[in-house]
Parts: structure tokens; sequence; C-alpha cells
């Protein structure tokens, strides 16, 4: 199965967030364009960045939709 | 913390059908969810059971809770014909009370049990927390974190269905990543369905009742735990998903966020992480273990 190239962990704690992140990035099969995850507002981005290690260039971290637009 | 349930002896002159493809109704689980479920102010009130199984629970609400009718279906078509014999075998004076939905449903995904749902003042539901062993994905995960499958995971019993959901199906669900993915589509659909009703689950706390109800709070209920028990995990159970999400997050701030809570004790007193577990079953596969199954309910705010 495909993953989307956009996750929602809005509503999630980071904990929870970071793993949600770690499993879709295994499951992609695309992974020439950065995974989209959508975080609440009140999510601290520096330090989940900071979690995912290497990892934190194949993803783009944005509390709002309309910022992927932007990079995508 | 509520205090450990008690043992309940059976209220029923028979005893139910109980088929290999249905969950045991003598499990701790379920003695766990009917403590639940008498404190759950059902009298009265029109409950729809999500994954009826052997009946007994239906039996149990409508003999000892005094609900006024109950719904009930199952993903497994078998299973809702079954509770419907059962019923009448353990409480024949309040079988006609039992309205079943047949056919294979899955949570409340179709026309007829939805007109129902929305005529349901509580919803109660016991569903699976564990990703189907075999799905891809969670395959993929697993090796990543370098965790093997237990012997013996991958082989589907009788009632597979009973204890695992295709979790890669349910990955549009945020809490999908701690295996509650199944039980936050049921909340959603109950929230569009029936807004007013009130949710009463069963879980398993493996990974914690924080974070259960960190779920039901993201859905826009208001948890409370009404009933709680110490249980033997079952021999031969794979715990590879919970070792995952603690070696997924191992060296990252987040690592005491999330600690699985299994026990090497009855009472509940010898707190256990899933990695220590796992280390355990591999040096005695029999070793005894313990988790929490607690009942919460959801109160929509």
């Amino acid at each position: 199965m495909q993953v989307s190239n956009t996750i929602d962990c809005n509503g999630l704690s980071p904990a929870p967030t970071l793993l949600r992140i770690m499993q879709a990035l295994v499951g992609r099969e695309d992974s020439t364009s950065p995974l989209n995850v959508l975080v609440g507002a009140d999510c601290n981005c520096e330090s989940l960045a900071v979690s995912l290690g290497p990892l934190a260039q194949d993803v783009q971290l944005a509390s709002d939709a309309k910022q992927f637009a932007a990079v995508n | 913390m509520l205090e450990e349930s008690s043992e309940t002896s059976s209220p029923y002159a028979s005893d139910p059908e109980t088929p290999d493809f249905a969950f045991d109704p003598d499990d701790p689980w379920t003695q766990t969810f009917q403590e639940g479920l008498a404190r759950a102010d059902l009298k009265d009130k029109t409950v729809y059971e999500v994954g009826v199984g052997t009946g007994i629970n239906v039996a149990f609400i409508l003999q000892s809770c005094g609900a006024k009718r109950v719904y009930g279906s199952d993903l497994d078509p078998r299973l809702v014909v079954l509770a419907e014999r059962n019923i009448k075998i353990l409480s024949p004076e309040h079988a006609k009370h039992f309205k079943p939905v047949h056919g294979s449903v899955s949570l409340v995904d179709t026309d007829e049990a939805r007109e129902k749902i929305a005529k349901t003042d509580v919803v109660i539901a016991c569903i699976p927390q564990v990703g189907e062993p075999s799905d891809a994905r969670l395959t993929a995960f697993r090796e990543a974190q370098s965790i093997e499958l237990a012997e013996g995971a991958g082989d589907e019993a009788e009632d597979h269905i009973a204890h695992y959901y295709p979790w890669s199906l349910f990955d549009q669900y945020p809490y999908n990543s701690v295996g509650l993915g199944l039980n936050e589509a049921l909340m959603r659909r109950i929230r569009e369905h029936a807004p007013k009703a009130e949710l009463v689950m069963n879980f398993g706390c493996r990974i914690g009742t924080e974070i259960i109800c960190e779920c039901f709070e993201a859905n826009g209920y208001k948890p409370e735990k009404i009933a709680s028990k110490i249980v033997l995990q079952h021999s031969g159970t794979d715990i590879s998903f919970f070792v995952s999400l603690e070696k997924a997050l191992n060296g990252t701030e987040y690592e005491k966020q999330l600690v699985c809570k299994f026990y090497g004790d009855p009472e509940g007193k010898q707190p256990l992480s899933a990695t220590k577990a796992q280390e355990m079953i591999n040096d005695d596969p029999n070793v005894p273990l313990y988790h929490e199954v607690a009942v919460i309910r959801g109160t929509p705010v």
C-alpha cells in the first residue's frame, strides 16, 4: 500500500508523532519528495527534527497544509 | 487508579456456545469489560455493541444492566447468528430486545448499522489494538528496528480477526501509530453519526492508559476509567509491535514519554517495559507476564 505524501499528526503528543513519521517513512515507495507532516500549532518542530536525526531531511513539518504547497 | 476487579461467577443457568472462531467469553478481558458495563449507567438505554462476538455482553447488559434495547454487529457474519442463539439460551426473557445487524459489518460501515447507531445512547466495543503481523508496512517498521516477529505469530488462528486489524488500512488515523487506528476510526464514526452517544470501550493498556485517554480527547470525548484489572498475558502472545515502538524512540528526547506497561506480577507492582518483557520471554517463553485491561468511558464534549 502506498503511503500518502501528507500525514496528519494533529492532536498527537510528541512521542506518537515521532513514531507516526518514522512509520510513514519506512512505508514510502516514492521518496523523491519530502513527506509532508501536518502537526498541531503547539508542536515544537525544532525538537521533533532533532529527534528525527538524519530522517529530518526527508520531512516537511507544518501546522497549516497550505504551507506545503509552497514547497512541493 | 481503580481497585482491581474481583472474579465474578456466571449468572446464567446454561453456558454459551463458544466455537473456536469466537473470542473466549471466560477470558478476563470480558470479565473486566462487564465490570465496566455494570458501572456505565445503561439502565433504560439503547446500546450498540460493535463486535458482538458470542453475545455474552449483550446478554449481560440486557439481564444485569437493565438496557432497554441492544443492537449488535460483527465483522465476522457467523458471530451475529451465534450471538442470537446464545442470547436465547442465556437470557430468553430478554432475547426480543436484541436487534442484530446481520452480515459482515466493519465498525458501523453499513446503512443499517448507521441507521441504528443514530438511535443509540451508548456504543460499546472491545476491538483489536494490534496490527496484523503480516501487514507489509508494519513488517517494514518492525524490521527497521531490527525486531523479529515471535515464532508462530504470523499464523492465523480461527479467531484471528478478533485479535488483529489491517493496520495499513487505518493509517489515516493519527493514533494508528500506537495501535489505536481501528478504535480511533470508530470514535470518528460515532461522532459523525451519533454525536450525543457515549462510548464505553475495553482496552488492553500495554501502551498505557494515558495515551488511550489522549486519543479520546483528540476525538472530542472526555475519558474516564471505570474498570481496571491486571490480567495474565496469553502465553505466546507476540509483543514485537510494542518493542518496536520503544526501540524507535530510543535515544530521542521522547523515549521516556512512551514506555509500554507490562508487569511481572499479578498485582501490577513490578512494571516492565516491552523491551524488558521481551527479554524475559526470550529467556523463558512461558514466563508469566501481566498487563492492565481497562474500560474507558468517553463522554462527548
